[in-house]
């Protein structure tokens, strides 16, 4: 174990890195090693290279370990088949706050994160658009809607169905970024603090329309106060739901998990049963690896995302679905373009809006 | 200097001609990946890692290598336990993942045919959407590929009743290090012509030859399958119970135990409501038709029952079996939480003393101050004491390799094997001789040199 010998380097939390037992049963939920068939492209050789920049056996700007830590879809698809427990997606923030500083971040990244850096310019970008807001009428108490920073941006109709679904939320337009964009991008430490911020402002439960700042906030506020819609509303309205499709009328749907909320979360179960009551669910081979969007990956890595992607497409297209639903926003994205690109007369559509849209 | 240089870029060179230059990769941190497999502490450092995707290509590698003297280290997706493909002395990393083909199942001959880098649990599906059975399933089997299996005459959960990978190599497809194509058996259950090579290749730990092909024998897939679970007081009870229920006239597809290390460890972790005051855990289960599962795991429960057991519950239903199954599978997890290294072993004893040598276990890990937890395949006698530690902590790390060579010594002085279903690989070598004596090592090493006249496969290990 290199992790053992010689000095560390504090990069990384040495619990965390000391876990991986390398025993490779992460090999075949890898995305990336899927298409490469390359272990260095897989978390059992990510975690190696780590522990040899730990070490200093390797140098962090050496090519191959930029590479790696740019190519990782941050999926985290290894942690669920994981005998040992290893936080892969801890190691994976702290890795790319690391390697991912100043200069060495890509551009188009310090754009990104800059838009979404202040609460203002976070409003900003949604005030074109007609995203939810209001105060639910119940005062300062009750659970409230998390409105995304792009979301609110790209997809302003998500909020305003989860608002129709649950008029009880509040939803105040100044509540700023979750932070999961930086987390995820080498500025671990303002992930953190925006998250804190976000629970400060929005005290309570926060209910979110977006698997990855679900999972985020999670990780800094705590798995008791951060729900994500479907799984909200399946504990609040229990055995009577609030929505059900037309019995003469059972489209076939599909579901695209996010990475975070199904791998981060354990949220599995609440999408598809909400999905089963509207339509004919079709559990497509993929549903559970990631589409490929991963957060900004789409973005970076533009021919890698559209690459991971295939395989999603073509299951669409072998299931003849009526709509393949998404839970986060990146996927929102990254499907629909997917579809356009190839003409596909499938629908794709926000879990959100599907549910609405039943009432 | 300049010299080495100049052969590194001779060989690469060399290399791309024969599989094209994306299918070559030298650079430091691809080399750093390559460097290890599933055994910890363990590694080498390969100077180059090549992916072939046909038999010619396999075959033009290996041309190279012997031209030039270069060792080659076969592999698949790394899961080796006994540090069998950590290329130590260099050379070429030569990884069959690429090819995967799974050419044929075919019912009517029961018989698979695929390449090296087919996973075994690919192979294992393919055959049930069939209606038939693959057998053989290593722990590792969702990961590891079916060539690494036969290289490595893999075991599993079902040896007792269904045998070890060697029990279902048919026929073999391989290159020799010298780039000559051999094939070995073929769809034939019966075939003497010539000496049993495939079954030689079959846990030669790619020593001799580089399999390319392999042709599997397959099984009708049982109906349905039953699981029970018994709690004794000691494990003394337990191996009764085992010779009991192999007396009683059942051949049990499952028949796993757990220490009192192992159970305490699993609760610890899974909390799944495990009884901690027990000195072990059996669980059993048989497959087959409904009526012959239904008496089988009555007389498996009886034979429990009469040796003792404290508590007795067979699985009324699919999700009861998988709670059962899952305080087996996560076993390894659980000791692996305890300390930063787990040091897995698979001494294996004959079933009638396994009682004896898990006692032995526990004697040596009290004398050196260690954690063991030992469980394994009671109806094999297949052990897997597991020692957990910190790696820093250089006083217990000598403990541990000195508890290691006891118990291998202790394995071997009952007529049993240092190694059950992992490999000799690099880390059990100087233990070799121990149990096979120096003849037995010398024609291991004739075998090899007849196969391997200048030494290029996998050297340093078997037949070395």
């Amino acid at each position: 174990m290199s992790a053992s010998s010689g000095a560390r380097r504090g990069i990384f939390t040495e619990d965390l890195l000391d876990r991986c037992i390398s025993c490779g049963f992460c090999l075949p939920a890898c995305p990336t090693y899927g298409l490469t068939g390359v272990e260095t492209s897989s978390p059992r050789g990510r975690i190696n290279l780590m522990r040899a920049i730990e070490t200093g056996a390797l140098a962090e700007d050496d090519p191959t370990v930029s590479e790696e830590a740019s190519f990782c879809l941050g999926c985290r698809a290894c942690e669920p088949v994981c005998p040992a427990g290893v936080e892969y997606g801890a190691l994976l923030e702290e890795w790319r706050d690391r390697v991912w500083t100043g200069r060495r971040r890509p551009l188009r990244l310090r754009a990104l994160l800059w838009a979404v850096n202040r609460r203002a310019r976070v409003r900003l970008m949604g005030l074109p658009r007609r995203h939810a807001r209001g105060d639910g009428g119940g005062g300062g108490e009750g659970a409230s809607l998390m409105l995304g920073c792009f979301e609110r941006a790209l997809y302003p109709q998500v909020s305003r169905a989860a608002k129709r679904l649950a008029p009880e939320l509040r939803a105040p337009a100044s509540q700023g970024c979750c932070g999961a964009l930086h987390a995820h991008n080498g500025e671990l430490e303002r992930g953190r603090a925006l998250a804190s911020e976000l629970g400060d402002r929005l005290p309570g439960t926060i209910v979110t329309t977006s698997g990855g700042c679900a999972a985020h906030l999670a990780s800094v506020l705590g798995r008791e106060r951060v729900k994500e819609l479907s799984q909200w509303l399946a504990e609040r309205d229990g055995d009577a739901p609030a929505v059900s499709g037309e019995p003469s009328r059972r489209p076939r749907i599909g579901l695209q998990d996010s990475c975070h909320l199904r791998n981060g979360l354990g949220v599995i179960e609440e999408p598809r049963a909400l999905i089963a009551r509207l339509g004919e669910y079709v559990e497509l081979p993929s549903a559970a690896a990631c589409c490929g969007a991963a957060g900004t990956y789409a973005l970076l890595r533009p021919e890698d995302s559209a690459r991971v992607l295939e395989r999603h497409l073509d299951e669409i297209v072998a299931a003849d679905l009526d709509a393949i639903v998404v839970v986060n926003p990146g996927c929102y994205r990254q499907l629909e373009q997917g579809v356009k690109r190839r003409g596909l007369r499938t629908r794709v559509v926000h879990i959100a809006e599907l549910a609405a849209d039943a009432l | 200097m300049a010299t080495t240089t100049h052969t590194a870029m001779d060989l690469r060179a060399a290399l791309e001609r024969v599989v094209g230059a994306t299918h070559v990769r030298d650079d430091a941190g691809t080399l750093l990946t390559y460097a290890t497999d599933a055994t910890p502490l363990e590694r080498g450092r390969p100077d180059v890692v090549v992916f072939p995707a046909t038999t010619g290509e396999v075959a033009g590698v290996l041309r190279v290598a012997d031209e030039r003297g270069v060792p080659v280290v076969p592999r698949g997706s790394g899961t080796n336990l006994s540090a069998g493909t950590v290329p130590q002395l260099g050379g070429i990393v030569l990884v069959l993942t690429r090819m995967n083909r799974l050419k044929e199942i075919s019912a009517g001959d029961l018989v698979a045919v695929c390449e090296p880098g087919v996973r075994t649990i690919e192979l294992a599906r393919a055959a049930a959407a069939e209606g038939m059975l693959f057998p053989p399933d290593p722990g590792s089997h969702t990961t590891a590929t079916i060539g690494g299996n036969v290289a490595e005459c893999s075991g599993g959960l079902r040896a007792l009743k269904y045998g070890v990978t060697r029990d279902y190599v048919l026929g073999v497809e391989a290159v020799l290090p010298t780039g000559e194509v051999i094939r070995s058996g073929g769809r034939l259950v019966k075939d003497v012509a010539g000496y049993d090579l495939r079954r030689l290749l079959c846990g030669s730990e790619g020593t001799l030859a580089v399999m390319t092909e392999l042709t599997l024998r397959l099984m009708p897939a049982p109906e349905a399958t039953g699981t029970g679970m018994a709690y004794f007081g000691d494990l003394a009870d337990a191996a009764r119970a085992v010779s009991r229920v192999l007396a009683s006239g059942v051949l049990p597809v499952t028949l796993e135990f757990l220490d009192r290390v192992c159970i305490d460890a699993v609760e610890g972790y899974a909390n799944i409501g495990l009884d901690r005051s027990a000195g072990a855990l059996l669980i059993f289960g048989q497959d087959g038709d409904r009526a012959s599962i239904d008496r089988d795991m009555r007389r498996m429960a009886e034979a429990c029952e009469a040796e003792g057991a404290t508590q007795v519950r067979i699985a009324a239903s699919e999700a009861e079996a998988a709670d059962v199954l899952q305080a087996r599978r996560a076993v390894l997890p659980a000791l692996s939480r305890l300390e930063p290294l787990t040091i897995l072993e698979d001494a294996t004893v004959p079933r009638s003393r396994i009682a004896e040598m898990v006692e032995r276990i526990q004697e040596i890990a009290r004398r050196h101050g260690l954690t063991i937890g030992t469980f394994g395949h009671a109806g094999d006698g297949n052990l897997h004491p597991t020692i957990v530690l910190d790696p820093a902590d250089a006083a217990a790390m000598e403990q541990a390799h000195a508890a290691v060579d006891e118990i291998f010594a202790e394995a071997i002085a009952m007529d049993g094997s240092i190694t059950g279903e992992h490999g000799v690989g690099l880390v059990k070598l100087r233990h070799l001789e121990a149990q096979l004596g120096a003849e037995h090592l010398a024609l291991l090493r004739r075998i090899k040199a007849a196969f391997d006249p200048n030494g290029i496969l996998n050297p340093g290990k078997l037949g070395s």
